[in-house]
């Protein structure tokens, strides 16, 4: 038996198998945590969450085709590692498919690219597909989404990975190391090759303008690592023989899997055009099943994080997003891949960039062109509109008894959008605030106007799109670029 | 902070920023309660100047008390303010449009009469911006009489938007105005060309014909027979 076969024999004699639960704030996790703890913004679109602002966010809420590309950027956690800065690109884009009944569908697909960089080598790729359903069930909506991805990181990690402490855990509470001291093992090239499967399901409701929404996701990720190691004069007194003298290399395979279950609330509102959203995410549970020499796993942290989109023109908007803890924000399946673990509970990241979507903003935009000219939805739709005319009301006076106000009229105002997630109306009747009206069971969306006969000027608007005269009311003017219904009160 | 005051916060946030929800809307009655936060020197109509700059609040209320000199209405000079605002348009256009309003309603005045109800200036005046120019305000009115012109101005104001061409609009618009419940036919007619011009111009054109011939409503004036001759060629000097 050559030195390398014993030497890889002795390794293999370590992987004891090892399976169970974890609990996740005492043990580290499981290898991948993709959606463990999803910083809110950027995997509000793999997740599928309703929420306005992730809507619009980098993930869609409205179904709206959207296209979004972010720079991810990671601040130093403290532990003064280099490895832990690294700069990815994130990349997400959907699409709707259509309704069935009444749920509407939608397909959805992230990427995260890292390039190799100069002092790891390691390089990431990975993409996911999410197909979403959403409806509506009374004033709340659920969704569900299923969704399945692979992952590979190709690098060279430092040699410290997997240094003494990496097998010293491995082994569980077996001692095997003479010295901790000195390094004895160099992993060369490392391979991670990963899958995952999710199944997500929530709940989103609005309350005072704010949309609240909880969910929880259950997935299971496997991942296969190839690396080749380089063993340095192994002093491990067990297994080895003391004679054993160096080890150039060795390829070992370690096999993982790993099942988790996550929560996740969210809060999304909007400051005029601005929308936002905080999220929490915390990992409720998680089953392991891996190798002993296989990497070891990160805990999954409870991660806080907040996004932010601003319009710039109809179809373009800036996303900012920050988190609490970096694990959740790169590339995510194989999280844990080539940097030693950290044991930084707070470890922000920044992200930055842009997101194209139609989502007409400024008045007259128009249709997009270039790009995003595979967009055929169009937001800010109103099928139609009625107007019910109730009784005059009496007249009202002051102390005096002289009448203070003309009759006014109570005018019932029915937008006919049942796609819609939202209708607001704003005109002279609102003093131009924008002011959301009430989904009826229908379908309809309703707003009540007490209006003195006259003529007023009206827009609508759904789901944040474009101010529009409402359908079936004459058109009025259009000196700010969209123009504006009248609506004609009569005695 | 915990989480719970966190959220508190954003809640609150929000609150303040959300655009409210109720189910019913009543129009302030600025003459009488003013929720004002600035007032012009003689109009007393509230503008609410928080949501401008300070620059364009002064300019704005020049142009108020310019419009109150002038016997002009300003409530709809405040609603385009207003409007501007709300959809975060730059301040020099908000005044441009307000400014040219405010012509446009001393054209209106002046086209209806003195006499003529704010609502009325307010539909002239649209109508005006819209390209009819004040022979046909003139003509809404003496086709109405005493009665109020806004149902038709807002209905001629609409077929012109839609692409139908302004003599045919005029002349039907007149036409049926004179006619009894006049509002409800024109308003019928709005609805009918509104539908067919989603097909085309020409479509709102066909339509608004039928939709007048079905009516019954005889022309007001026979239509001038014209003498089939050439026109006299002015002699040459």
């Amino acid at each position: 038996m050559t030195l390398r076969r014993r030497t890889a024999r002795a390794l293999r004699r370590r992987s004891l198998r090892s399976s169970g639960w974890v609990l996740p704030c005492a043990l580290p996790c499981a290898l991948a945590v993709f959606e463990a703890a999803p910083l809110s913004a950027l995997h509000a679109q793999v997740r599928g969450d309703a929420p306005m602002a992730p809507a619009a966010s980098i993930g869609p809420v409205t179904d709206a085709p959207t296209f979004s590309v972010l720079g991810v950027a990671s601040l130093p956690d403290g532990s003064g590692n280099a490895l832990a800065q690294r700069n990815d690109v994130w990349l997400g884009a959907t699409q709707s498919m259509g309704r069935i009944g009444r749920v509407s569908v939608a397909a959805l697909a992230s990427g995260n690219l890292r390039l190799e960089d100069g002092m790891t080598g390691g390089a990431q790729s990975q993409g996911l597909l999410t197909l979403r359903a959403r409806t509506r069930v009374g004033e709340n909506r659920i969704w569900s989404a299923v969704s399945y991805g692979r992952s590979a990181v190709n690098g060279t990690p430092a040699s410290g990975v997997y240094g003494e402490k990496a097998l010293m855990s491995g082994m569980g509470s077996t001692p095997v190391l003479a010295s901790p001291s000195p390094v004895d093992t160099t992993v060369t090239r490392r391979v991670d090759a990963g899958q995952l499967a999710r199944a997500e399901a929530g709940l989103v409701t609005t309350y005072a303008g704010i949309e609240f929404a909880v969910g929880m996701s259950y997935e299971r990720a496997t991942r296969v690592t190839r690396q080749t190691m380089s063993v340095d004069v192994p002093r491990v007194s067990v297994s080895v023989p003391s004679n054993a003298g160096q080890v150039t290399s060795s390829s070992l395979r370690t096999v993982q899997r790993r099942d988790l279950a996550t929560g996740i609330a969210s809060v999304g509102f909007n400051t005029g055009q601005t929308q936002w959203l905080v999220s929490v995410t915390a990992p409720v549970a998680s089953w392991l099943r891996s190798d002993a020499l296989a990497p070891l796993p990160q805990a999954v942290p409870t991660v806080a994080s907040l996004a932010v989109v601003q319009p710039v023109t109809g179809w373009l908007s800036l996303v900012g997003a920050a988190a609490s803890n970096a694990a959740t924000m790169q590339g995510a399946m194989l999280r844990d891949e080539l940097r030693p673990r950290s044991t930084a509970n707070f470890s922000p990241v920044v992200a930055l960039g842009v997101r194209l979507s139609r989502l007409p903003w400024r008045d007259g935009d128009g249709t997009p062109t270039g790009i995003l000219a595979f967009e055929t939805r169009t937001l800010g739709t109103v099928d139609s509109l009625s107007v019910e005319h109730a009784q005059a009301e009496a007249p009202e006076s002051d102390e005096s008894g002289q009448s203070l106000v003309r009759d006014t009229l109570r005018v019932v105002l029915l937008v006919d959008a049942p796609r819609a997630e939202s209708v607001e109306l704003m005109g002279d009747a609102t003093q131009w605030s924008i002011t959301r009206m009430r989904r009826l069971t229908s379908g309809r969306w309703r707003a009540e106007l007490k209006l003195p006969p006259g003529a007023h000027r009206l827009a609508v608007r759904a789901d944040g799109g474009q101010w529009i005269a409402p359908p079936g009311l004459p058109i009025g003017n259009d000196e700010f670029g969209s123009a504006v219904g009248v609506l004609v009160v009569r005695r | 902070m915990t989480l719970s005051a966190a959220l508190l916060i954003v809640a609150q946030i929000a609150a303040v920023s959300t655009p409210p929800t109720g189910d019913t809307i009543q129009v302030p009655q600025m003459r009488s309660q003013p929720v004002v936060t600035a007032t012009t020197k003689r109009s007393p109509v509230a503008f609410d100047a928080d949501r401008f700059d300070s620059l364009t609040a002064n300019a704005l209320r020049g142009l108020f008390d310019d419009a109150v000199e002038l016997g002009l209405p300003v409530r709809p000079l405040v609603n385009r303010a207003l409007e501007g605002a709300a959809r975060r348009v730059p301040s020099e256009r908000i005044v441009r449009v307000v400014r040219e309003h405010a012509a446009a309603l001393h054209h209106a005045k002046r086209a209806l009469g003195d006499l003529s109800r704010e609502d009325e200036l307010e539909a002239a005046a649209i109508a005006l911006r819209a390209g009819l120019d004040e022979r046909a305000v003139q003509a809404m009115r003496t086709s109405r009489g005493r009665e109020s012109v806004v149902v038709p101005l807002v209905v001629l104001t609409d077929l012109v938007r839609r692409g139908v061409p302004m003599a045919n609009a005029q002349e039907a618009v007149a036409r049926l105005a004179r006619a009894p419940r006049s509002d409800d036919i024109l308003l019928g007619l709005q609805a009918t060309v509104a539908k067919n011009a989603q097909r085309g111009p020409g479509m709102a054109l066909d339509a608004l014909n039928r939709y007048v011939q079905a009516t019954g409503v005889p022309p007001a004036v026979a239509a001038p027979i014209s003498p089939d001759r050439k026109p006299v060629r002015p002699p040459e000097p």
